[in-house]
């Protein structure tokens, strides 16, 4: 089952990092929270489940 | 449109590679793809599942302040409605500049109808505010 703790509406997101692959560079880089709101920029997170299979 | 959007599943970033370039559907992908193998992230936003180890269908909009505004969640077999995101995104935008004003479900974009300071004088009368 799908962990339950999800945060609300309205909520500040907790500070996070993720390693990326960009495309657009062809490089590996990083996404980080805090970057977004120093550089005053909205933000959609979109999940899906795995690589290879349709999104 | 000062937003960007990010994937995110348990792959690892060496994955997102491979499948970006052997995907010719993923051809003209722009958007960085970020890698969560530990679940830290998916947890945190409620969609990990804990029995595949994988992430689920969610969608989240983040304001430029780091607020959580909108998140919705499909099970494995539920496509996501692109429209229906940028409806929302552009909607948060407005509302953002515009913050005496709400968007109904109808509102599209800029210049459809909006309901501008709701209170006490609208109660039992949406119909009108609204036509």
């Amino acid at each position: 089952m799908s962990d339950a703790t999800g945060l609300k509406l309205g909520q500040n997101v907790p500070d996070f990092e993720l390693a990326t692959y960009d495309p657009v560079k062809d490089d590996f880089g990083k996404f980080s929270l805090a970057d977004q709101i120093a550089r005053k920029r909205w933000t959609i997170l979109f999940f899906y489940p795995a690589d290879f299979t349709f999104v | 449109m000062g937003c960007d959007v990010v994937t995110v599943s348990t792959d690892t970033q060496f994955v997102h590679l491979a499948w970006k370039k052997s995907e010719k559907e993923l051809a003209n992908v722009k958007y960085p793809m970020a890698a969560d193998p530990t679940g830290k992230v998916s947890r945190m936003f409620g969609v990990y599942d804990e029995a595949s180890g994988l992430a689920l269908r969610g969608t989240f909009v983040v304001n430029p302040e780091g607020v959580l505004l909108n998140s919705e969640v499909n099970f494995y077999n539920m496509g996501r409605n692109i429209d229906e995101l940028m409806r929302k995104f552009k909607a948060n935008v407005y509302m953002a500049k515009k913050t005496n004003e709400v968007c109904p479900s109808k509102w599209k974009d800029e210049g459809d109808k909006t309901l501008v300071n709701p209170g006490a004088k609208m109660v039992g009368k949406v119909h009108e505010a609204l036509s």
